[in-house]
Order: C-alpha cells, then sequence, then structure tokens
C-alpha cells in the first residue's frame, strides 16, 4: 500500500464509524460460479435500510428486474438479520427472507427465529445476498471467515430436521452452536409453497420462498456461532431497554399471554369471535362433540411431556419441544405447534385432536411447506370431495374432514408432486382455477395467489383488507399493542369498513419496522417507543417513533412499487369468492365483508397516500418518504 | 351456565382473561348480574371489573370510560358493534361474553 493509499484507508475508515449492532458486511453469494465475497454497507445505508425487509426491498428492487421471475437464476434470495440480532434482547436470533416468491411471483417477506441472526452476526455478516443457481445441490458452510459451498447430495430427500443432524454430524457442532436453515423435499421439488426451516421448528414460510432456494439447488445454510463481538453504542442503554421491554411482556395484559404461552390461547379466543378458520371457512361452529376443554392454552401444553426451545436471548415461555403422548406416534419428538400449526394442520381441514394436530404441523415443517397454504389446500380437496367436485378416483383415496392420515398421504404426494399431488404442488388458487367450475368458488386465496394465515378473516376484516393489499405475500400491517401510538384508537367497530380501513392504512409500516431489526416479533408486543429506545442504544443513533414509522412506510412503498413493476397491481386487491364470502353462522354470521369492499380500498389507498387507478404511492408520498429517486422511476419527475 | 333469574344478565369470563378474576388461564367463570331499567354494557361491565382490579385494569382504557385494547366484549355471542355498543341497554337474560384479545400467529 502506498503512503497515499494508506491515508485513504485511513480517511475512509474515519467517515465509516460503524454504528454498534452492525457486523458492517453482507456476504454475497452467486452459486452459479461458486464465488463468494463480502461486500460493506455503509452508516448512512445502515440509517436508511436498517436490515431485514429494509434491506431486502432495496436489493430487490435494484437487483431483480420483472423479467426476473421467482424461478430464474438471477432472482436473488436474502437472508438478512438487523441491528439488534445477537445482543441480549428477547429473541434476538431473527432472521427475514426475502425474495421474489414462486406463490404471487411477487416481493416476499417472511421471517423465522432460532439462533440463525445471532450466529450470522458473530461470524461477522449482517445478511446473506444469494444469487445464481448451483449446477448441482450445494450447502453454504459458514463457520467465522470460512464459507464454503459444500457438496449436498447426501442431504437430498433429507426432511429439514433430518437435514440438520446430519449437518451438525458432517461439521461436529450441535446445539446453539450451530444454526441450520434448509429445505425440505418440497423445495427441491418446487412445491410453489415449500418453505425454509431452521433449528428444529423456526418456520420462514411465505410465499414459496423454499421453491426459490430450491430452484436454486441450494438445501441448506449452516452456521457454525462464531467468534466476533457485536456491541452496543451504549450498552447500559440496551440492558435498560431489554429490561423495559421484558417488563413489559410481562406484564401488559395483551403481552402477558404470550409471554407465559406463546401462540396457545389463540384457538379459544379466536373461535369465541369467529376468527378460528373451521373447516375451509364452511362453518364458524366448533362442531359438536369437540372436547373444546382440551384446547384452553394451560391444558395444550399441560397435555405433552414438554420442554423450552428458546431462541436466541429470549425469556418468553414461547417455542417448546414436546412428546406425542398418546396414539400411533407416541414416543415421537415435535415441535410444539404455534396457533397457526393449530389452525393449518388442525381447525382447518377439521383435524380437532390435538395430539393428531401436533404430529401432522411437524410433519409438515420437515417437510417442508406453509403450515397455512396447507391447510387451505387440504380444506379445499377435503371440502370438494365431500361435495363430489373431486372424485375419489382423482385422488386415488377415500379423504375426509379431520382425516389426519389422509392428509400426511396428500402432504407426501404433494412435497413429490405425485399424482393429484401435483396440481395442489401449485397452490390452492392455481389448483383451483384449473378445476374450475363450483370448486373454485370452495378455495380461500387472493388474486394475488396468496393466501392468509390461519384465521377466518370474515370475522377480522383488517386482517382480510391487510392480507389483499400487501405486497409481501402475507400480512404487512399487524395490530400493535398500542394502536393509540401510531395515532390509532384503541379499539374500532371491526365491521365497520370505515373504521376497520383507516385502522390498516394508519398502522402501516409498524411491521416492516419490527422485522428490519432481527428480534422476533413475539417480543416486541410493547410500544414502539421501547423498541425504538433499544434501536437507539444499540446502534447509537437517536431514534424515535417518528421515524421508525417513515422508514416502515418507506420499506412498504419499495415492496409496493417492485410489485407493481412485476405487473401486480390494484387489480389483484381481492379475496377469492370463498374468502370474501358472507359467514353463515357462528359470531360474524351475515357480516358481508365484500358490500364494504371497495369503500375500504378506497379509504385504504387514501390513507396510505397511494393512487387507486395505477396503485402507486403518489409523488408526494414518495417524497416526503425521502423517495425522490422511487418517484422518478414511478411517475418520471 | 346457572339459571338466571328474570332480572338478571350474566357475564362469562373465558380462557386466558380469566387470570384476571383469579383463575388459571382457562375454562370460564360466571358472574349473574342484577339488570335495572336503563342499565348499559358499560355499566354491568363495570360492576363486575369494580370487584377485580387486574381486571378493572385490563379492560378500560386509560379514560376509564372506553374499553381497552386487550379484551373483546360479546353481547349475545356477538361482537360489540354489531348489535350492541358499551351504551346499549341490557335486557334480563342478556349474555356478555369476555373475550382475550389475540394476535400473532
Amino acid at each position: 500500500m502506498t503512503p497515499t493509499h494508506a491515508v485513504q484507508e485511513a480517511v475512509r475508515a474515519v467517515s465509516r464509524q460503524l454504528p454498534g449492532g452492525y457486523a458492517g458486511k453482507l456476504l454475497r453469494v452467486d452459486l452459479t460460479s461458486g464465488r463468494s465475497w463480502s461486500v460493506e454497507w455503509s452508516p448512512e445505508e445502515m440509517r436508511t435500510y436498517i436490515g431485514g425487509v429494509g434491506l431486502g426491498a432495496k436489493i430487490l428492487y435494484e437487483e431483480v428486474p420483472p423479467d426476473v421471475g421467482w424461478d430464474h437464476p438471477d432472482n436473488r434470495l436474502v437472508l438478512a438479520t438487523g441491528p439488534l440480532a445477537g445482543l441480549p434482547v428477547w429473541g434476538t436470533g431473527g432472521l427475514t427472507v426475502v425474495t421474489r416468491g414462486a406463490l404471487t411471483n411477487g416481493a416476499t417477506s417472511t421471517q423465522a427465529n432460532g439462533f440463525f441472526g445471532a450466529n450470522l452476526k458473530f461470524s461477522g455478516y449482517d445478511a446473506i445476498v444469494i444469487q445464481g443457481q448451483a449446477p448441482r445441490w450445494v450447502y453454504l458452510s459458514i463457520n467465522d471467515d470460512t464459507v464454503e459451498l459444500r457438496n449436498a447430495a447426501s442431504l437430498v430427500g433429507k426432511d429439514t430436521w433430518e437435514t440438520q443432524d446430519a449437518l451438525s454430524a458432517e461439521l461436529g457442532v450441535s446445539g446453539h452452536q450451530l444454526s441450520v436453515y434448509s429445505i425440505g423435499p418440497a423445495g427441491e421439488n418446487l412445491v410453489r409453497f415449500a418453505a425454509i426451516q431452521g433449528d428444529y421448528g423456526h418456520v420462514a414460510s411465505k410465499n414459496g420462498c423454499g421453491a426459490v432456494m430450491g430452484k436454486k439447488k441450494l438445501k441448506a445454510v449452516a452456521i457454525v456461532r462464531g467468534t466476533k463481538a457485536v456491541t452496543a453504542a451504549d450498552p447500559r442503554g440496551l440492558f435498560q431497554a431489554a429490561d423495559d421491554i421484558a417488563h413489559d411482556l410481562k406484564t401488559n395484559p395483551l403481552a402477558k399471554s404470550l409471554y407465559e404461552y406463546g401462540t396457545l390461547p389463540g384457538v379459544v379466543n379466536l373461535s369465541k369471535l369467529g376468527v378460528l378458520p373451521i373447516k375451509n371457512y364452511t362453518t364458524n361452529v366448533v362442531p359438536e362433540g369437540v372436547d373444546f376443554s382440551r384446547w384452553e392454552a394451560p391444558k395444550l401444553r399441560q397435555g405433552f411431556d414438554h420442554r423450552g426451545h428458546q431462541c436466541n436471548a429470549c425469556g418468553m415461555h414461547h417455542c417448546h419441544i414436546q412428546v406425542i403422548p398418546s396414539g400411533p406416534h407416541k414416543g415421537e419428538r415435535v415441535d410444539e405447534p404455534e396457533y397457526e400449526g393449530w389452525s393449518g394442520a388442525g381447525w382447518t381441514i377439521g383435524l380437532t385432536d390435538p395430539v393428531a394436530v401436533s404430529w401432522l404441523n411437524t410433519r409438515i415443517d420437515r417437510a417442508c411447506v406453509d403450515v397455512n397454504e396447507f391447510g387451505w389446500v387440504v380444506g379445499w380437496v377435503m371440502e370438494c370431495v365431500e361435495k363430489g367436485y373431486i372424485t375419489k378416483e382423482q385422488l386415488g383415496f377415500e379423504l375426509k374432514w379431520g382425516d389426519a392420515d389422509g392428509a400426511y398421504r396428500l402432504l407426501r404426494m404433494i412435497t413429490h408432486r405425485q399424482g393429484f399431488g401435483d396440481l395442489l404442488a401449485e397452490g390452492v388458487k392455481r389448483a383451483a382455477e384449473k378445476l374450475g367450475g363450483p370448486a373454485r368458488e370452495c378455495a380461500v386465496y387472493t388474486l394475488k395467489g396468496a393466501t392468509p394465515r390461519g384465521h377466518d378473516h370474515r370475522g377480522r376484516w383488517d386482517e382480510m383488507l391487510d392480507t389483499c393489499t400487501a405486497s409481501t405475500g402475507t400480512l404487512e400491517t399487524g395490530n400493535p399493542v398500542f394502536p393509540q401510538e401510531m395515532g390509532q384508537p384503541a379499539r374500532i367497530n371491526i365491521f365497520d369498513g370505515d373504521q376497520v380501513a383507516k385502522l390498516v392504512a394508519g398502522l402501516l409500516g409498524r411491521r416492516h419496522f419490527e422485522d428490519s431489526l432481527g428480534i422476533c416479533i413475539f417480543t416486541t408486543r410493547t410500544t414502539i417507543q421501547n423498541i425504538c429506545q433499544a434501536l437507539s442504544a444499540a446502534a447509537g443513533w437517536p431514534y424515535a417513533l417518528e421515524e421508525a414509522v417513515r422508514f416502515g412506510r418507506r420499506t412498504a412503498a419499495i415492496l409496493r412499487a417492485f410489485n407493481l413493476r412485476c405487473g401486480i397491481g390494484p387489480d389483484f386487491e381481492y379475496p377469492s369468492p370463498r374468502y370474501g364470502s358472507t359467514p353463515i353462522d357462528g359470531p360474524a354470521k351475515d357480516q358481508a365483508v365484500m358490500k364494504q369492499w371497495e369503500r375500504m380500498r378506497e379509504l385504504w389507498y387514501e390513507g396510505v397516500g397511494y393512487d387507486p387507478k395505477t396503485g402507486k404511492p403518489l409523488p408526494e408520498t414518495l417524497t416526503q418518504l425521502g423517495l425522490d429517486w422511487l418517484r422518478r422511476d414511478l411517475w418520471g419527475k | 351456565m346457572p339459571k338466571v333469574g328474570a332480572r338478571h344478565a350474566t357475564v362469562e369470563v373465558t380462557g386466558w382473561v380469566t387470570k384476571f378474576v383469579g383463575g388459571d388461564g382457562s375454562g370460564r367463570k360466571l358472574y349473574t348480574e342484577p339488570v335495572a331499567a336503563g342499565d348499559t354494557v358499560r355499566d354491568i361491565l363495570r360492576r363486575v371489573s369494580a370487584r377485580h382490579p387486574e381486571l378493572d385494569a385490563a379492560l378500560w382504557d386509560a379514560s376509564k370510560r372506553e374499553l381497552g385494547e386487550n379484551i373483546e366484549v360479546l353481547v349475545n355471542d356477538a361482537v360489540l358493534g354489531i348489535s350492541h355498543t358499551l351504551d346499549s341497554e341490557l335486557q334480563p337474560g342478556d349474555h356478555l361474553t369476555l373475550v382475550g384479545q389475540y394476535m400473532g400467529g
């Protein structure tokens, strides 16, 4: 290095004062050439894009042009963490996957936890950006500064738990010292709702991100817990923030149930509100003869031999491993289902035995597909069989509501694209449209090709509107613990379309902020101000609510612009006939969402500052968000 | 369900919300409340929550006039807003249900 270069380097180093909480580098991997390299990103970029979905949205928009579909080698698969990952705040192993997904062929943002985010940070990276397509099956191994693409031939055909076991043995590292995120046979066979699962039970499940990984012939990413330090700019302030957040989670009435039981209370609570999806939206009433007391949160947990399976630095009693207590699979170790598992592997398909649901849920994770889409597909098939729209001959066997063995058989057929499973592997929208006729009328999906989470949104219009208008193939907003913080009322009349639309528009951005930090959305069930306090202490920025909201809305606008460029516009912001139908029974009986749908969309567009005709964020909205470059792209001015 | 007298309403506290009235977070607890002419949903809820400080803190917002965001209220199995508001008069025999708000996946 010449003296001049040395001076330039020194100047660059000083000007690049790294904020706390960041490793400062992105790992880039080109599977086609087998090359990997690291790139620095600037403190300015960190403040603007934070990490997670914020960073992923920027990369997606800049590097994936409209003619690069989900299955094109040039599609990017971004595995990003954020500035809180690896720091002593609860649930900071967070991973956000951003890509162009297989179900909507649009943007995807989907989260999982465990230890991936922390291990990646300790290895010296804030995110991995994967491009290209490997000539043969590989896995990515990261061990501090050693980054390798290794032969994965021996892993092909293995499910996600088997893959993690095999890599643990191969690398000689186990437990929290190794985080493995992998695809199962479903991803290998390009099932459009294939997911990416890690650390025995954490799933980045939305929009077929597993199919993207499969198309790239990347079986797994294995990260040994690195040895690089991650420091907060203000350690004392961070401990205080972590303490405040933990206190809130333990004491706030709304967060307390999550703290004690994770998402287990969801089944009982939502059933009373007409939001539990029972038998593919055919009813809102718990079938007679079901012992509903078994579905109370304490009973769900105490009904199994269980032990904690916490994520990085987490004190919540949320994730658990349990042992199947009875029946044909007695003794098998499974991951305690989240509410979404109880719903997708259970109620949606009429399966109401918690033991059977628990077993099936883990099989779904291991195979590895999105449990919600699985529920909508299988529930749809079960209803169609009952009504004669799909025959036994087409399916290859008898199938009835609540048939756990039949559902598992369908899972295997879907995973391996065998027989009728090949059609179902395309996801519920494509399968229903291909079958057409009355069968199509029974399917639950959005016109974009996504499906709801495990809720009956006919009793929760805010989430239906959010799901249909979102750019990510799933919910984009989500209710905060204190909606008042974002200028929204503590509660609304949930069947008043005007109030619903204003609420959903008013909350846009919060979820993107959370999903950019490398933290779990269940440990952010506190005030946004507390989360900002943690970010401020970690990075050393004075970060407040206003900037968080602006950041979230900026991210939403970039994702929307990406989708518009891909041809996904306002015409697709509708529920399918069944998804938007009027419940015929239960607590939401006769509440007709479609009567108010157009008005709701109109108000939503007004609230978020987008143009209802084109779907574009308005020029003034983009300028307010500091997105003049995007304004020029979208409006040419 | 206990037999409700001619001038009474029942308030059912369910699942997670039972934690705020001395329960374990499962099942339900039933309270029978007398209904006088002109009594509203708000009046009945106030009477019940006044006897249970934790429920009172979780049920109402800071103004103590409106419901907070933590608990959903159903009247005769319908969410508030469909057939009743907080200020709707209750009839003897009406049934209120308190359900924990739920968010997450």
